[in-house]
């Protein structure tokens, strides 16, 4: 028998707003343990939450982003259950009434667009971070009641190449909606697969299992396809899968039983009743939406056919929020649009490659960029006069004109000049000259780089070659 | 040591005709008696009391005012228990509003007070400490579960405390111990750092020796809180500047319901005078009824709200972060063994029982019901209000009880009147107990309650009858009456 795989995910991004989701104290990574927190986080008695509406406005961005319908009513519910990590004994969540649901985004799979639709978008705080050993655990409250929103799609991936390319494209939708920096390998952005087996054709849905712990989008593709085929085996063994929770082990390339479903807690949700139903305005609904960026999908077609880029460079383009903003710019400056990606996907990148630096460290900007291209296209400088200007401006982050004009660095164009310097050379080469006249064309390079030396290499290369050939055949004549 | 009002103790500090370090040493002796007599306090705060003599300059009413807080209120660096085992060495590292806001305004703070353990209990029999006992007969009860607030201020040691009312924890004891007990409209004081109960039912308020005094300190707690949401930004109004016992045409319902239950003839006689002074102050009196079956389902409704929300409020008590650790075999085990060993029998069962209402194959017919049997209940108050602008009722049906006396739980008189109070909880309408006379030489109240927000009103007919009836400012030392 043929079996087909069925998966949910279930995805928790951190919002990186400035303080937690019910409380004011910082939100802040790889801080000392258990200093970015007050009262609120550890759960003293007595404390009460507060709703951060930052994370409401990100939630709401990625419902937008996300095509969901919105609530716009704001509950919160407690979620009960015992753990040290969960200091209030409760986590508050969104059970009853998720901000969002009802949502899709679009994959492109083997170039065959996919609609991946979105049950639910709700917002949540997260729990403490736990570091185990072999007799202690050591709890950092630093991470508990970050606002996290849990974005969970309908079963409707099939296969774990799916499950990733979703993935990627939901962590470009937290980039662009600048609500998270979306790390799975530093938790910032996590994934919980849900996983059953069907027969070809049919409607049921098999037995489940769920898997946690993935720190990279290529591990729940691997766990995906270990875990369907250990499934696959199970049923065509004519045995039953048990419906538990496992996780992805790294080393072993393996998934291992976590916990059965058999002894699952019941977490007795209820209205929270320190928070109050809050009503958002529409008017406040859609004014996030108008000021949402534009969505990665849209910036491939734009440049694809406003700026006639290749859909290969476009996409490249697109895959970093920041080289995309950067272009964005650039394009504004200079018309030269292919120019300016050939530089961004050639130059800048090897050059951010080379530093191990992001865009926004180093010194560049798109009125410098557009300037350098704007002086190569009118001959000002030479392309190989540009590769020094460029790696002047990206340290010392000049204008490219100012350095050009510290390093002498114009091009010779102007053609009284040029023949003015290379009659010059000729009148001291006569050698070269008769050469020349013997047929052997060769010595034009050795004049080309006198003519260099002479101008310390400012002479426009293009301009000089015509010209010399000019007048060598003048002065054949 | 003489007792007195707020602003009678105001203006003598003020004036400098009391020496302040004499009067609190006066005080803190007269709280050592009273200490021994009552066992209302868990820790008393002394130290604290004459570094803040010190440093406060303030020109309010309650500059340099001593008062007491029941020991469910959070205050920094000073022992916070809520008369709990698991809390018992639980020193708080930040002020619950209403307590800053005392400081603000100067008053000094002489004692945290017991209570039933973390609120839940109406005899005060079940604190860490002990029972605290009624200052008019130490031999009865003070009443639950803001007991040693009640006391406190009964004993003439303070001339207000702080308490909190789920159920009928401020107005019960106060109504056994002849003092002013009233709770605000839910969300007119901030409850941050008050150690909750159950939060939907939650409310801080104050008891006092008279009405003005009342309108000082509830004028001060009241206002918005950032920290907690459902802190109202409604203005609020000037309750001392406002009060005005001339109540000619407002509207009065007599809850005939709750009043037919009462079997002490002496209460009935007293209520019944305490209507003829309302007529005679030219206010609309009439009878109404609530439907009998309705108000006996209060009860359970509470029981199962008040245990649902109380077992999530309490949660955070693991033993983990702060609390009496106990040892175990891993995490589990520790919270399992600290939980057994924090909380008393009583607490346990109410736990076990908000866990079964909560539980998703009993919530529906079990929270959620209750749930909509309150709201019921609510709209069927709401509709009394909707006409009249206060109900009046008798706080209890009778004096408070001796301390080994088991209350009859079946009886209609039980389920019916002596769980009444609860009604101001649900609705979170403003409600206030008022002393309104002496049955075998034990006082009795009256319940005033009134509309959301309209405190005013409740404070201007307490204020009127406090003026006709002379219960007002009345204390019991003790040490004076057995001189007597």
């Amino acid at each position: 028998m043929k079996y087909e795989q069925v998966i949910g995910l279930e995805v928790h991004c951190e919002l990186k707003t400035k303080s937690k989701m019910f409380s004011s104290s910082p939100v802040s990574f790889a801080k000392t343990p258990n200093t970015m927190v007050n009262e609120i986080d550890f759960s003293m008695p007595g404390i009460m939450p507060s709703v951060n509406k930052k994370a409401v406005e990100y939630a709401l961005r990625v419902c937008h982003a996300l095509h969901t319908e919105i609530d716009d009513l704001i509950c919160f519910d407690r979620k009960n259950y015992y753990y040290s990590d969960l200091p209030k004994g409760f986590q508050i969540t969104q059970q009853q009434r998720p901000i969002g649901k009802n949502g899709y985004l679009d994959i492109i799979v083997d170039n065959q667009k996919k609609r991946i639709e979105i049950e639910r978008l709700h917002m949540e705080e997260d729990t403490a971070k736990q570091t185990h050993f072999d007799d202690y655990t050591l709890i950092d409250y630093n991470r508990a009641g970050i606002p996290l929103i849990e974005i969970v799609t309908k079963p409707v991936l099939r296969n774990g190449k799916e499950a990733a390319i979703y993935l990627e494209k939901l962590r470009q939708i937290f980039l662009y909606t600048e609500v998270s920096d979306a790390k799975l390998e530093e938790g910032s952005m996590r994934c919980d697969i849900n996983l059953s087996l069907r027969p070809i054709g049919s409607k049921q849905l098999g037995v489940r299992t769920e898997i946690k712990n993935l720190n990279s989008i290529s591990n729940v593709q691997k766990a995906i396809e270990y875990e369907a085929s250990r499934q696959e085996k199970i049923l065509l063994s004519k045995k039953e899968v048990i419906q538990e929770t496992r996780r992805y082990d790294e080393g072993l390339r393996k998934t291992v039983l976590m916990r059965s479903k058999g002894n699952s807690v019941d977490y007795k949700y209820y209205s929270e009743p320190n928070i109050l139903p809050i009503r958002l305005s529409q008017k406040w609904i859609k004014s996030i939406k108008n000021h949402l960026n534009m969505m990665p999908d849209v910036r491939e077609d734009l440049y694809i056919h406003k700026y006639h880029l290749s859909s290969i460079d476009a996409k490249k383009i697109v895959s970093s929020k920041e080289l995309s903003d950067f272009f964005n710019e650039t394009v504004l400056l200079s018309q030269h649009y292919q120019i300016i990606c050939n530089w961004l996907l050639g130059d800048v990148l090897a050059y951010l490659n080379k530093h191990h630096l992001k865009l926004n460290q180093t010194l560049l900007t798109p009125s410098y960029l557009s300037t350098l291209i704007n002086l190569i296209e009118e001959e000002v400088i030479s392309s190989k006069q540009a590769k020094q200007v460029f790696e002047i401006m990206m340290k010392e982050g000049k204008d490219p004109r100012i350095i050009i004009e510290e390093k002498n660095m114009k091009q010779i164009s102007n053609k009284e000049e040029l023949t003015f310097i290379i009659n010059q050379i000729l009148d001291k080469n006569t050698e070269s000259l008769i050469d020349y006249f013997h047929g052997k064309d060769r010595v034009i390079g050795y004049l080309v780089g006198q003519i260099m030396k002479e101008t310390r290499g400012q002479a426009n290369p293009k301009s000089t070659n015509e010209l010399l050939i000019q007048l060598l055949e003048e002065r054949k004549g | 040591m003489i007792t007195y009002s707020i602003e009678e103790l105001h203006e003598l500090l003020k004036s400098g005709q009391l020496d302040i370090y004499q009067y609190y040493d006066e005080l803190f002796k007269e709280m050592d008696f009273q200490q021994e007599r009552l066992n209302a306090f868990v820790t008393l705060t002394k130290d604290y009391a004459y570094k803040n003599l010190d440093i406060l300059k303030w020109d309010g009413l309650l500059n340099h005012i001593p008062f007491v807080l029941k020991d469910n209120f959070s205050t920094k660096d000073i022992k916070t228990t809520a008369s709990s085992q698991m809390l018992n060495n639980y020193i708080p590292v930040f002020n619950a509003h209403v307590v800053n806001q005392l400081y603000q305004h100067g008053a000094i703070l002489t004692a945290k007070a017991s209570m039933d353990e973390l609120g839940m209990g109406n005899s005060n029999k079940t604190a860490l400490t002990g029972p605290v006992r009624n200052p008019w007969d130490v031999n009865r009860i003070a009443g639950g579960s803001s007991g040693g607030s009640v006391a406190a201020v009964a004993s003439g040691v303070v001339p207000f405390a702080l308490g909190t009312d789920t159920g009928d924890s401020i107005r019960k004891p106060a109504g056994y111990c002849g003092v002013v007990g009233f709770k605000p409209t839910w969300g007119r004081i901030s409850r941050y750092g008050v150690i909750p109960y159950a939060s939907s039912l939650d409310h801080v308020g104050a008891i006092t020796r008279n009405v003005r005094d009342m309108a000082i300190v509830i004028g001060v707690l009241s206002g918005r809180d950032d920290k907690d949401m459902t802190s109202s930004f409604k203005e609020v109004p000037h309750y001392l500047k406002n009060l005005d016992s001339n109540i000619q045409g407002i509207k009065i319902a007599v809850l005939k319901t709750v009043n037919d239950e009462v079997k002490n003839p002496k209460i009935k006689e007293n209520f019944e005078s305490i209507l003829q002074i309302l007529r005679e102050k030219r206010t609309i009196l009439e009878e109404v009824e609530i439907d009998k079956e309705l108000l006996k389902c209060v009860l359970p409704t509470y029981t199962i709200i008040a245990n649902c929300e109380a077992l999530s409020n309490h949660s955070c008590l693991d033993g983990i972060k702060y609390g009496n650790r106990q040892d175990g075999q891993g995490i589990e085990d520790i919270m399992i063994q600290s939980r057994t060993h924090g909380f008393s029998s009583s607490i346990k069962r109410r736990f076990i029982l908000g866990s079964i209402a909560l539980a998703s194959e009993n919530q529906e017919k079990m929270f959620r019901k209750a749930q909509k049997v309150r709201r019921i209940i609510v709209d069927e108050v709401n509709c009394i209000l909707s006409k009249y602008d206060i109900i009046i009722t008798p706080n209890s049906g009778k004096i408070a009880p001796l301390l080994e006396e088991e209350e009859d739980r079946l009886s209609d008189e039980y389920i019916i009147l002596e769980n009444h109070l609860m009604l101001g909880n649900f609705t979170g309408t403003p409600c206030m107990s008022l002393p309104c006379g002496f049955v075998d030489n034990m006082p009795i109240s009256i319940q005033l309650m009134g509309r959301l927000f309209e405190e005013q009103k409740v404070f201007n007919v307490a204020y009127a009858l406090e003026e006709v009836l002379g219960f007002k400012n009345q204390y019991c030392k003790g040490k004076d009456k057995d001189e007597v």
